[in-house]
């Protein structure tokens, strides 16, 4: 293990990965574009979608291959567009954010978070918060892929 | 051999034996002596003269439930000698649709813990020449003398912090009921593991892990592992790499641990299967705990008729982010 | 050359040795002691039986990068994986010494030779280390192993039991280049000798001259359809066992970069024989296990002359379900006498 797991490097800039549902949090995404709100360029957002399509392993493979932060997000529980895949994502996430925590995450590395189509002020808020959260603990390194530096 | 275990033996042969012949059953899955006497494997029994090879002591840990799996494609019908963990195995198997309840005679065997080589060779100082059990001691057989042990301190760590030495569920129950157990330290090393700062708790893991060979004896060995195709093995995408990395390691094991989340019925054969003893358990046990504080006490296999947790949800269930 | 190592001083040893490069040397870790880099307070544990997992991985490493990628516009740079340094594996017990032998001849006797094993070979000096109390596990005597003497080693070592000391003596070059060091820490032995102890392991009644021959037309024996039944198809026998080195080559990276490593695989993965059509020539465990015991028992011997097992007892510890190569031996009738 590397002497710190979080050592800041000079010009570090987070990499937080968003994986965005469909029906809800992606628009809320677009919404906060078209009312000209501003969001940190470190969110990068990938479209889910439901978040109960979300794979646990897209979050360790996000971790793996340079990610320093993630967050799901998904509609409010009772607006799910299948309805209930946010029901089932909300145990699902609670219990693998706890097992990821277990293995020696930071709780601020994986987040959860519900936001709708008309959230557009709270999709950028959380977007801002997050990556500044992030910024805070610095990069991550754990299960980071030691080759992935070398192939970047 | 102990002399109860001796008629014991006698008892569960006499019914298997019965069944056998008379056709009840065409494959008894039970346990025969492997090279050494702290050795018992699985034993595939057709006739009378495999089951004269039948054993049954404080060895006969692996779990025959699994090989249910594959033997049922050639016999009609199957009997099995089920311990506790066992008969949560086969609960375990029949809720995930993968065997047919009537093909399946599940003879019940009370268990009282079994006993774990290294640590009688550990306890004892030497490799014991052999060993005696009487009223909940073991005597070690050593050339230098005997040592007597209480038999709770020799048990496997699978057997230790077991809740269910009865199996739950049988055709025919063989031995006397040992009734339900209490595990006070069940999750004795998980809490310990969950108050240590984040960055310690990665560097024990990846410590653990780090010694990882990916053998898969965890995932071969266990009874939720039941998938025809493992994530391991797909390729489209590729989700397992091959490479002996850090990552790698800690993909494959919390996403073993991760798909038994409501299914793992804590009977500890990966641990026991692991040649370099990662503590597997652990994860598995964090997993019950966890579903257990936030959606309501579960222990899987009980019953098969219960829904495991990640299968359902009520409207108002709590979360474990900071947005409910 | 002999020179005596005192029991005080073996901390010492250890971090002497390491200044010259790599030490490798059997560690205790956790429940189980492994083959594996020493670093400052360890636990080395010489006097343990065989480690967890053989010794194979020095010179056949787990994983193994051998060439980088990189396209830079319109060029496609190439480079070599890993740079070699020198290695001491110390303790290595004779049963894995022979092993590196039938190594040897399936990496290094074929036209081409095996670079990578090549290289890590030639830069490695293996120090033996003779066995003072067998396992209960350990059946090397069966293969005509002397577990107190290691003719292929470069340095043999003799743990003093009582006194802890450690005598070395060169058997080679190379091994006499090691031995050359600070005067206060290896003594001179002066004719002191740390005598055999008597080591005899089981043998489980195995009679083995004449199987491999008995073995030949045999693929299609009745004894397979019984062997396979209990075998779990983990890989844990392939990837304990010092004699077994197959490979898989794999990529990682992306169009652009990335690596090309090998890294260790098992004949009991179903994928093993899985062709890109969809076809498996080995469909199921039995056609995987008679693949494995057929290796050890016909076609190494076939190859090579002997059977591909040294007796070092890591199936038998390790395997969940105890089907080891004994059990294999003696279902396929090399067995007389059974003691049970």
């Amino acid at each position: 293990m590397p002497a710190a797991l979080n050592e800041k490097i000079a010009g570090w800039e987070p990499l937080v990965v968003a994986f965005c549902c469909n029906w809800c949090s992606y628009a809320g995404g677009d919404l906060a574009g078209t009312s000209r709100l501003s969001y940190p360029a470190n969110v990068k957002v990938i479209r889910v979608p439901c978040s109960g399509r979300l794979n646990p392993m897209f979050v360790l493979r996000a971790f793996q291959r340079g990610a320093d932060g993630v967050l799901v997000a998904g509609c409010h529980p009772g607006d799910c567009h299948y309805s209930t895949g946010n029901y089932h994502s909300r145990r699902r996430l609670s219990s693998f954010k706890r097992l990821v925590e277990f293995a020696g995450f930071e709780p601020d590395r994986f987040e959860v978070r519900w936001i709708s189509s008309s959230e557009g002020d709270k999709f950028a808020d959380e977007m801002e918060a997050i990556t500044g959260r992030i910024k805070a603990l610095g990069p991550n390194r754990k299960m980071r892929d030691a080759r992935w530096q070398s192939v970047t | 051999m102990a002399e109860r275990y001796l008629a014991e033996l006698t008892k569960i042969r006499d019914a298997v034996r019965q069944d056998l012949l008379g056709g009840r059953i065409n494959l008894l899955l039970g346990w025969e002596k492997g090279h050494y006497w702290w050795q018992s494997r699985p034993l595939f029994a057709e006739d009378e003269k495999d089951l004269e090879r039948l054993t049954w002591d404080s060895f006969c840990a692996v779990n025959l439930s699994r090989y249910l799996l594959d033997e049922l494609k050639d016999y009609q019908k199957i009997g099995v000698l089920v311990k506790g963990c066992d008969s949560r195995a086969f609960n375990r198997l029949l809720q995930d649709n993968m065997i047919a309840r009537e093909r399946v005679v599940l003879y019940g065997l009370p268990c009282p813990g079994m006993l774990d080589y290294s640590l009688l060779t550990a306890v004892a100082g030497v490799a014991p020449e052999g060993i005696d059990e009487e009223n909940g001691r073991v005597v070690l057989k050593t050339v230098a003398g005997e040592k007597t042990v209480e038999r709770d301190q020799l048990l496997l760590y699978k057997c230790r912090d077991c809740l269910y030495p009865d199996p739950v569920v049988y055709d025919q129950l063989l031995l006397i009921p040992r009734g339900a157990k209490e595990a006070p330290e069940r999750y004795k090393s998980v809490t310990a593991l969950e108050e240590l700062p984040a960055d310690e708790r990665y560097a024990y893991w990846d410590k653990e892990l780090s010694r990882c060979l990916r053998c898969y004896a965890c995932r071969q060995a266990c009874p939720y592992c039941s998938c025809r195709e493992c994530f391991v093995e797909q390729d489209k995408p590729r989700w397992q790499g091959r490479a002996y990395q850090a990552s790698e390691n800690f993909l494959f094991h919390l996403v073993r641990a991760y798909h038994g989340a409501g299914r793992c019925i804590d009977c500890g054969e990966c641990q026991r299967a692991c040649p370099v003893v990662i503590p597997l358990q652990e994860l598995n046990r964090k997993l019950i705990k966890d579903l257990n504080e936030l959606y309501g006490q579960f222990e899987a296999g009980l019953n098969a008729e219960l829904e495991p947790p990640l299968l359902t949800y009520k409207p108002n269930d709590p979360a474990a982010f900071s947005e409910k | 050359m002999k020179k005596i190592v005192t029991a005080d001083k073996l901390p010492v040893l250890w971090s002497h040795l390491a200044g010259q490069g790599k030490l490798l040397l059997p560690v205790k870790e956790g429940p189980t002691v492994l083959f594996k880099e020493w670093t400052a307070g360890d636990e080395v544990a010489l006097d343990a039986p065989t480690s967890a997992i053989s010794p194979k991985d020095i010179f056949f490493p787990r994983e193994e990068t051998y060439m980088r990628y990189r396209c830079r516009g319109p060029v496609l740079e190439l480079s070599a994986g890993e740079e070699f340094e020198p290695v001491t594996a110390f303790g290595v017990h004779p049963c894995d010494l022979k092993a590196f032998e039938m190594l040897d001849r399936v990496y290094l006797d074929q036209d081409p030779v095996d670079e990578l094993y090549r290289d890590r070979r030639a830069r490695t000096t293996v120090v033996a280390l003779a066995c003072f109390a067998p396992d209960p596990f350990c059946f090397c005597s069966v293969f005509g192993i002397d577990p107190v003497s290691a003719p292929g080693a470069d340095v043999i070592a003799h743990l003093d039991r009582q006194s802890g000391n450690l005598m070395l003596e060169a058997q080679t070059v190379k091994g006499e280049a090691l031995l050359k060091g600070d005067a206060s820490l290896l003594t001179e032995a002066n004719g002191q000798s740390y005598g055999p102890a008597l080591v005899k392991t089981a043998d489980f009644g195995l009679k083995l001259s004449g199987l491999s021959e008995n073995l030949k037309g045999r693929f299609e024996d009745p004894a397979w359809d019984k062997l396979y039944k209990s075998c779990l198809g983990c890989g844990v026998c392939t990837y304990v066992c010092p004699t077994c080195y197959c490979f898989d080559v794999e990529d990682y990276g992306h169009e652009m970069a990335g690596e090309r490593f090998r890294c260790w695989d098992s004949c009991m993965y179903g994928q093993f024989t899985l062709m890109a059509g969809g076809h498996n020539p080995r469909p199921s465990r039995k056609e995987r296990i008679r693949q494995r015991f057929l290796h050890k028992l016909q076609y190494y011997p076939e190859t090579y002359g002997e059977i591909a097992c040294v007796g070092c007892g890591r199936c038998l510890r390790s395997c969940p379900v105890n089907l080891d190569i004994v059990q294999a031996i003696i279902a396929l009738g090399g067995e007389q006498n059974v003691q049970r």
